[in-house]
C-alpha cells in the first residue's frame, strides 16, 4: 500500500518539471492519441525511444518510473498471455497447441503489441505526475478548461476536488490501515472467503473510516474558509503559468511525431520496410 | 510473559526503499509488570508493540518473540488464542468505535472469540462497568453521540472485554486533558487488577515515573536498556545518553539540587520531593 | 476599541435529537493588538467553540462578536475579518490543502488575490519564521508532527493577519512538537507583534502567556495574569492542573513553608533557595 506512485512528485528542477503543465497536459493527450495510431513494430519502437528520452531528461531515476508501475505490469503480463492462448487465426497453422490452445506467431505478435502499448500508454501519465506537482496539474487543467467557465461549467471546483482527492489518497490508506489493524486486534477476521460475509467483516472498518472522512473533510473545510478562501473569486496564483519558447517547440516536435505515426500507419511514405516490420 | 530475542524488523524488504525500524531487540516483560517504553517519535515503539499481538509477523531470521508460550516467529499462529491473550489499545482508540450501540460495540471482540452470546453480553457489561460508565444509562446510546473521554473509555472497555492477560496500551491518554489523563491513567491501574501486565507506550515521562516499575528506553530502533524509574531518572548520565527527559518533577528537584540544597534527586513524584524539602526545612 | 471583543456571546449546538448542548454562555472578552493570551479549560469547556466564533466559522446564538470593529455576523465582512484572523487547527493531517509544502503556505495569499511576486515574498517569509524553509518542496508525508503544524502557522501567517488563534495546536503532539510549536508562537508575539490567543490545557504553555482566561462549562471563570496562579482553587474547579511548580509550592505551603507562588522552574528554585537558605543559616 506504501508504493502508490499516483500523486507522488519527484523533486527535480529538469526541463520536463520547469516545462508549462498545460503543454504537458496536451502532449500527453496527443501522445495517448498517437499511441493508439500505432501498428508496426517500427512505430513503436519510435515512440518509446520518445519516452526514454523524455525520462532520461525528467532527471526521474528510471526504477522510480517502473516502481510505479509495478502492479499495471502485473495486470499486462496476465493480458498477453491470455491474449495469446486464445488467439485464434484460421489462415495459418499454430505452431503449438495444447488442447483448446493454439499458439499463432500472428497471435504472438499481436499480444506483443498490445503488451507494449499498454506499456507506452502508462508510462506517461506516470511520468506527467513524478514531474508535476498535483497543485501544477490542477491549474493546468483548470486553464485548459477554462473556455467552459462560458456555460458555467466549475472548472475552478473541479480542479479543487482533484487537488484536494490527491491530497487525501495516501492518508486515508494510512488511515484504513490503522483502523483494519485495531479491529484485527479485536479478533476481526477479514478473510473469509464469502463475499457476503467479506462484505459484513468489512464494516467495522468502513463506518469509523467514513466517519473519520467526514471528520477530515469538515476540518478541511474550515481550515480552508479560515484562510480566506471563497472560490475562483479574484483568486491569484503563486505559481503563474507561463509557457517558454522550449514549450511551444516541444509541442511541435509532438505533433510532428504524430504525423509521421499517421504517415507510417497509412504506408504514405511507402516504406516497404516498414510494411515487412509491421507484419 | 513476553520474551523478545534479537529481534530485527526492516520494512519494504528487498526494495530501494528499505528502512530498518528494529535491530536486534532484547527484552523480557514479566507478568505483574507495569512496562513503559518510551523514546521518540520514530524510535520504533509501535513497531515494535504490534509484534507483540501478530499484527506485525516476525521476519525471517530476524529475531523471535515469545507470548507465554506462543511462538510469533512461527509460520502458523494460533491468532485466536494470542488475541486473546494479548489486548491492544491504539492511539486514540475511539477513532475505531463502529457499531450503533456501546453495548454492540463492546460485544465485538468476545463475538469473535467465539463466545455464546450470553458470556458476550455479561463481559460487555462488566467491561464496561470497569471503565467506570453507567452500564445502564449508557449500553443502548451510539457511541458516536459521547463525549470524548466517555468514548475511548468505551474503546477500552471493548479490548478489555477480552480479557487479556497483556494489556499493550499506546499512549493511552494522547489529546485529553489534565482530568482526563489522570482518570484514565487510573482506569488502567484498576484494570490492571485483572489483566496483570501492562505494557505502556508514552511520550508523558511523569506517567511514566509514577505508574511503571520498568522502563525501556528505544532509540532509533535500538534498546537502549531497561530500567527501574529511579535508575533511569536518577542518572543525568543515562538520561542524557538515551536523549531522555526528565519527569518535572524530577527536573525540579535537580535544579533545587545543583543550586545547593541538599535533597535526593531521584523523586519521581511531587509528594516525594515536598516531603524532601520539609526535612530540608526542618519540618519532618 | 479592542481588536477582537466578544460581548455577551451565547452559543449551542444540537446533540442527539432534541437536545442542545449549550458551548458558550454569556462570555464576555476581549484581546487587544499584539497581546498574547492563553485560554484554558478542560474538554468540553467550549473552547474550541471559541476559535470558530472569533472568525465567523460559526455565529453567536447570542450577543456579538466584532473584530477590528465589524460584526462577524455581517456576511460581506467575513473575508475581510479572516484577513485579520487566523486560525491554525488541532490536527495537522487535516490542514493542508495541497501535497507541497511551499504551494500549501501560498494557499492563502492566493486567495487575496496578491501578484505571484509577492505571493512569493510572503510563503519564503512565513516559512523562515516558522524554521521550514528548507522543506518548501517537500510533501507533507515525511514531516512529523511539529513540523507539519509549523507548516499549518506559516500558512496562517503568509496572510499576514493581525491575531492569530491556535486551537489546541499542540494537543495532538508529542513534547518536541509542542516546544517547537511554542517557539515559533513566542517568536512571532515578540519580533512579529502578532497577537496570540493560544487554546490549551498544557498549564506550562499558558504560563508563557501574559494573560489567561478560564473557561469553565462555557462560562468565563477567570480573566487576568499570571497572578491567577495564587489562587490554584480557580483551575482545580475548573478541572484543571496547575504547573507542577505552582503545585509543589502550595503543598510546601500547606506544610508551613512559605516560599510565594513562583510562576516558572527558576522562580521557583531562586524561591526554595531563599526560604530553605534562610533557614539553615539560622539554625
Amino acid at each position: 500500500m506504501r508504493d502508490v506512485t499516483i500523486g507522488q512528485y519527484y523533486p527535480s528542477n529538469s526541463i520536463v518539471h520547469r516545462a508549462d503543465p498545460r503543454f504537458k497536459l496536451v502532449i500527453l493527450i496527443l501522445y495517448i492519441v498517437t499511441v493508439f495510431f500505432c501498428e508496426s513494430f517500427f512505430s513503436f519502437g519510435v515512440m518509446t525511444v520518445f519516452v526514454l528520452v523524455t525520462i532520461l531528461l525528467s532527471r526521474v531515476p528510471f526504477l522510480k518510473v517502473l516502481k510505479g508501475l509495478k502492479i499495471i505490469i502485473v495486470i499486462v503480463l496476465i493480458t498477453t498471455l491470455l491474449m495469446m492462448i486464445f488467439y485464434s487465426d484460421t489462415s495459418s497453422k499454430p505452431l503449438a497447441e495444447w488442447g483448446i490452445f493454439h499458439i499463432y506467431l500472428n497471435g504472438i505478435y499481436a499480444s506483443i503489441k498490445l503488451a507494449w502499448r499498454l506499456l507506452l500508454l502508462v508510462m506517461m501519465p506516470t511520468v506527467l505526475t513524478l514531474t508535476s506537482t498535483p497543485t501544477e496539474l490542477c491549474d493546468g487543467l483548470e486553464s485548459l478548461l477554462s473556455p467552459l467557465k462560458k456555460i458555467r461549467f466549475p472548472v475552478h471546483e473541479l480542479a479543487l476536488i482533484m487537488s484536494i482527492a490527491l491530497r487525501l489518497i495516501p492518508t486515508l490508506i494510512e488511515e484504513t490501515d490503522k483502523i483494519m489493524n485495531a479491529q484485527k486486534a479485536r479478533g476481526a477476521a477479514f478473510e473469509s472467503r464469502n463475499p457476503f460475509k467479506k462484505i459484513k467483516a468489512m464494516l467495522p472498518v468502513l463506518i469509523p473510516l467514513f466517519v473519520s472522512s467526514f471528520r477530515r473533510a469538515d476540518d478541511l473545510a474550515d481550515a480552508m474558509d479560515s484562510r480566506c478562501y471563497r472560490g475562483a473569486k479574484g483568486r491569484t496564483r503563486m505559481k503563474k503559468l507561463r509557457c517558454h519558447v522550449g514549450d511551444v517547440l516541444a509541442l511541435l516536435f509532438w505533433c510532428a511525431v504524430t504525423v509521421f505515426i499517421l504517415f507510417l500507419k497509412y504506408n504514405w511514405l511507402g516504406w516497404g520496410f516498414v510494411t515487412v516490420l509491421g507484419l | 510473559m513476553i520474551d523478545v530475542k534479537n529481534l530485527s524488523f526492516v520494512y519494504s524488504p528487498k526494495t530501494p526503499f528499505t528502512t530498518q525500524a528494529l535491530y536486534d531487540i532484547n527484552l523480557q516483560i514479566e507478568t505483574g509488570d507495569f512496562f513503559g517504553i518510551i523514546g521518540s517519535t520514530g524510535a520504533g515503539k509501535s513497531t515494535l508493540v504490534s509484534h507483540f499481538n501478530a499484527l506485525t509477523r516476525v521476519q525471517k531470521n530476524s529475531g523471535t518473540v515469545l507470548v507465554d508460550d506462543i511462538d510469533l516467529s512461527a509460520k502458523k499462529i494460533d491468532l485466536k488464542k494470542l488475541r486473546a491473550k494479548v489486548g491492544m489499545v491504539f492511539q486514540y482508540p475511539e477513532h475505531q468505535l463502529f457499531d450503533d450501540t456501546v453495548e454492540k460495540d463492546v460485544m465485538f471482540g468476545p463475538k469473535n472469540l467465539g463466545l455464546p452470546v450470553e458470556e458476550q453480553k455479561e463481559r460487555a457489561r462488566q467491561a464496561i462497568e470497569l471503565v467506570g460508565l453507567d452500564f445502564n444509562e449508557i449500553a443502548q446510546r451510539s457511541p458516536f453521540e459521547l463525549s470524548g473521554g466517555q468514548k475511548r473509555r468505551v474503546a477500552l472497555a471493548g479490548v478489555l472485554a477480552m480479557r487479556p492477560e497483556i494489556l499493550v496500551l499506546d499512549e493511552p491518554t494522547a489529546g485529553l486533558d489534565p482530568v482526563g489523563k489522570r482518570d484514565i491513567m487510573q482506569l488502567v491501574v484498576h484494570a490492571k487488577e485483572m489483566c496483570p501486565t501492562v505494557v505502556m507506550i508514552s511520550h508523558n515521562m511523569d506517567e511514566i515515573a509514577e505508574y511503571c516499575n520498568k522502563i525501556a528506553v528505544l532509540n532509533r530502533g535500538r534498546v537502549m536498556g531497561v530500567f527501574s524509574p529511579r535508575e533511569l531518572f536518577g542518572s543525568e548520565e543515562l538520561l542524557f545518553k538515551c536523549g531522555v527527559e526528565l519527569p518535572l518533577v524530577t527536573e525540579l528537584a535537580v535544579r533545587l539540587y545543583n543550586n545547593g540544597i541538599d535533597i535526593d534527586r531521584t523523586v519521581l513524584t511531587e509528594d516525594e520531593l515536598v516531603r524532601e524539602l520539609m526535612k530540608v526545612g526542618g519540618h519532618a | 476599541m479592542p481588536f477582537l471583543e466578544f460581548s455577551n456571546v451565547d452559543y449551542s449546538y444540537p446533540s442527539g435529537d432534541n437536545d442542545y448542548i449549550q458551548a458558550l454562555r454569556a462570555v464576555s472578552l476581549s484581546v487587544e493588538r499584539g497581546e498574547f493570551v492563553a485560554l484554558v479549560g478542560c474538554n468540553g469547556s467550549g473552547k474550541s467553540t471559541f476559535a470558530r466564533l472569533a472568525n465567523g466559522l460559526l455565529l453567536p446564538d447570542g450577543g456579538a462578536v466584532t473584530v477590528d470593529g465589524m460584526n462577524t455576523a455581517d456576511k460581506s465582512k467575513l473575508y475581510d475579518i479572516r484577513k485579520k484572523i487566523g486560525v491554525v487547527f488541532q490536527n495537522p493531517d487535516n490542514q493542508m490543502v495541497t501535497t507541497i509544502v511551499e504551494d500549501d503556505v501560498a494557499f492563502g495569499p492566493e486567495n487575496l488575490g496578491l501578484p505571484p511576486n509577492e505571493i512569493r515574498e510572503r510563503v519564503d517569509w512565513a516559512l523562515d519564521c516558522v524554521g521550514m524553509r528548507e522543506y518548501a518542496t517537500s510533501g507533507p508525508f515525511r514531516l512529523s508532527g511539529g513540523q507539519k503544524q509549523r507548516v499549518a502557522i506559516a500558512g496562517v501567517l503568509a496572510i499576514k493577519p493581525e491575531l492569530m488563534i491556535l486551537d489546541e495546536a499542540t494537543g495532538m503532539l508529542d513534547p518536541d512538537g509542542r516546544k517547537e510549536v511554542l517557539n515559533v508562537v513566542k517568536k512571532l508575539n515578540r519580533e512579529e507583534n502578532m497577537a496570540v490567543v493560544m487554546i490549551t490545557h498544557f498549564m506550562e504553555e499558558a504560563a508563557e502567556a501574559d494573560r489567561i482566561i478560564i473557561l469553565e462549562r462555557g462560562a468565563v471563570v477567570a480573566n487576568g495574569g499570571k497572578e491567577l496562579f495564587q489562587s490554584p482553587e480557580i483551575f482545580t474547579h475548573a478541572g484543571l492542573d496547575l504547573p507542577v511548580y505552582v503545585r509543589v509550592a502550595q503543598k510546601l505551603k500547606a506544610g508551613g513553608i512559605d516560599i510565594g507562588c513562583p510562576l516558572s522552574v527558576d522562580e521557583f528554585v531562586a524561591a526554595a533557595k531563599g526560604a530553605l537558605g534562610k533557614k539553615e543559616g539560622g539554625a
